[in-house]
């Protein structure tokens, strides 16, 4: 995913194209909250900060919307993860600052230094 | 180098030990992150990219502390978010420099002088401010979205050098015009800071290898052609050998555990930029990182850019110790300030 992409407002349906895996994967990388839907249906709105599926009980790790946690998920106790909070990291890498820094200087016909 | 001797004899006999110990991956640097809030909000700085709640939370000093006697390090590096905005930042301290922990305050000092007029601080060799400046007045407030910052910071260092406290700075140089970078080191000297660190910043995006190899090479000319001819009154708080693997007269491989990060969220794998997973422990951070996915070597393309300092600065210091060669190699650099 470029950094200029966001995945705020997806609405995995898992089985559908994508895995329970890659989804986690993609929350894990998302820097904003998400809404774990559980498999008995409940949800729970926070920020997955970690996973780990080289363990006998594959697990996320959340805080809240509170800022409670963290709260351990077994993988097998998730049925998707919705990406509804904002994406705090959208459009704002240090590769596009430099893109831009780049493009500002072209503009102004500022010469660019070696390592630019 | 302005590197105090107690303080390289701290980690000169720390490395022996460990060496001796027979142990081949251990910390030199912990990167203690209370918190990631901050008062600035610098371009492309992706620890403050989290949503309010996380921004809101920190670390206590007992966690704090917990993961300094866990990790062992030498030196205790405190980055952030804005270290001076962690309501205990002046506890925290003086339970490490009691520790006799080296301790670099990284801050962007905005903060800096009402927190020495308080008292929260008291200067001691073990302390040091490590006042982010990336380059002069219009490059640094450029650098960090904000007019004014640049004087802010330098008011902030007179004071502190004033009190009697050590300073030191730390730049990232992207996109750096070398002459204004060399006037900047002219500056810092001028101010009196003790020595100051440099390292490029980090940028991944996917390539195709030869523009990866372009990419270190104009980071390459780019340091070569700042750090030409160093001035003798130029001090940098950070190996030479670090230096010449920056302007490429030197080739090292990262150690990524050699600046481990604990922030909030537990100890960061694999290192200070990727955040790859957490371990719960120190312990499980060392045994179950899969340490040969990342580094040059490793051909993860997350890797093969990055030179910055907390992968290539380790390696540099267990050069110094790996050989006679790699000691007198420093020792020459030190004493006649040649790169």
């Amino acid at each position: 995913m470029s950094d200029t992409e966001s995945l705020e407002g997806w609405v995995p349906a898992i089985g559908h194209g994508v895995t329970l895996e890659e989804v986690v994967e993609r929350a894990f990388d998302y820097r904003g909250n998400v809404t774990v839907v559980k498999a008995d249906g409940t949800r729970l709105e926070g920020y997955v900060f970690n996973r780990n599926r080289d363990v006998e009980v594959p697990f996320v790790q959340v805080f809240d919307r509170a800022g409670a946690g963290p709260l351990d998920i077994p993988y097998a106790d998730i049925r998707t993860i919705l990406f509804t909070g904002k994406d705090t990291a959208a459009g704002n890498s240090y590769a596009a600052w430099l893109r831009a820094k780049e493009a500002s200087q072209q503009r102004l016909g500022t010469p660019l230094p070696p390592g630019a | 180098m302005s590197v105090p001797l107690s303080q390289m004899w701290a980690v000169a006999s720390y490395v022996i030990r460990q060496r001796l110990a027979g142990r081949t991956r251990y910390p030199l640097v912990l990167m203690l992150e209370p918190l990631f809030r901050c008062n600035l909000a610098c371009a492309g700085c992706g620890k403050i990219q989290y949503p309010a709640q996380i921004l809101k939370k920190h670390l206590t000093v007992e966690r704090c502390l917990g993961a300094v006697d866990e990790c062992g390090a030498p030196v205790v590096s405190i980055p952030g978010g804005e270290p001076l905005m962690y309501p205990e930042i002046g506890r925290l301290v003086s339970e490490l420099v009691a520790r006799k922990k080296y301790v670099y305050l990284c801050t962007n000092a905005l903060l800096l002088k009402e927190r020495l007029t308080a008292g929260v601080f008291e200067p001691s060799k073990y302390l040091s401010f490590s006042i982010h400046m990336d380059g002069l007045r219009a490059e640094h407030d450029e650098a960090v979205c904000r007019e004014g910052v640049y004087d802010e910071a330098v008011e902030a260092i007179r004071e502190a050098l004033r009190r009697g406290f050590r300073v030191t700075t730390n730049t990232t140089l992207d996109g750096a015009n070398p002459l204004r970078t060399r006037e900047f080191f002219d500056a810092m000297m001028d101010l009196g800071v003790e020595g100051m660190m440099i390292s490029p910043g980090y940028s991944y995006a996917k390539a195709p290898d030869q523009e990866h190899f372009l990419r270190r090479q104009r980071a390459n000319e780019l340091f070569s052609r700042i750090l030409a001819d160093p001035k003798r009154r130029w001090k940098f708080n950070q190996s030479p050998l670090f230096l010449q693997f920056l302007m490429g007269t030197r080739d090292f491989e990262c150690t990524p555990w050699g600046n481990p990060t604990y922030n909030i969220f537990g100890w960061q794998r694999p290192c200070y930029l990727l955040q790859e997973g957490y371990a719960a422990t120190f312990k499980e951070l060392l045994e179950t990182t899969r340490w040969e996915r990342y580094g040059k070597k490793s051909g993860n393309e997350k890797c093969r850019d990055c030179m910055v300092h907390c992968g290539y600065e380790p390696t540099a210091v267990n050069h110094t110790f790996a050989s006679w060669r790699g000691f007198r190699d420093t020792v020459t650099a030190t004493v006649t300030g040649r790169l």
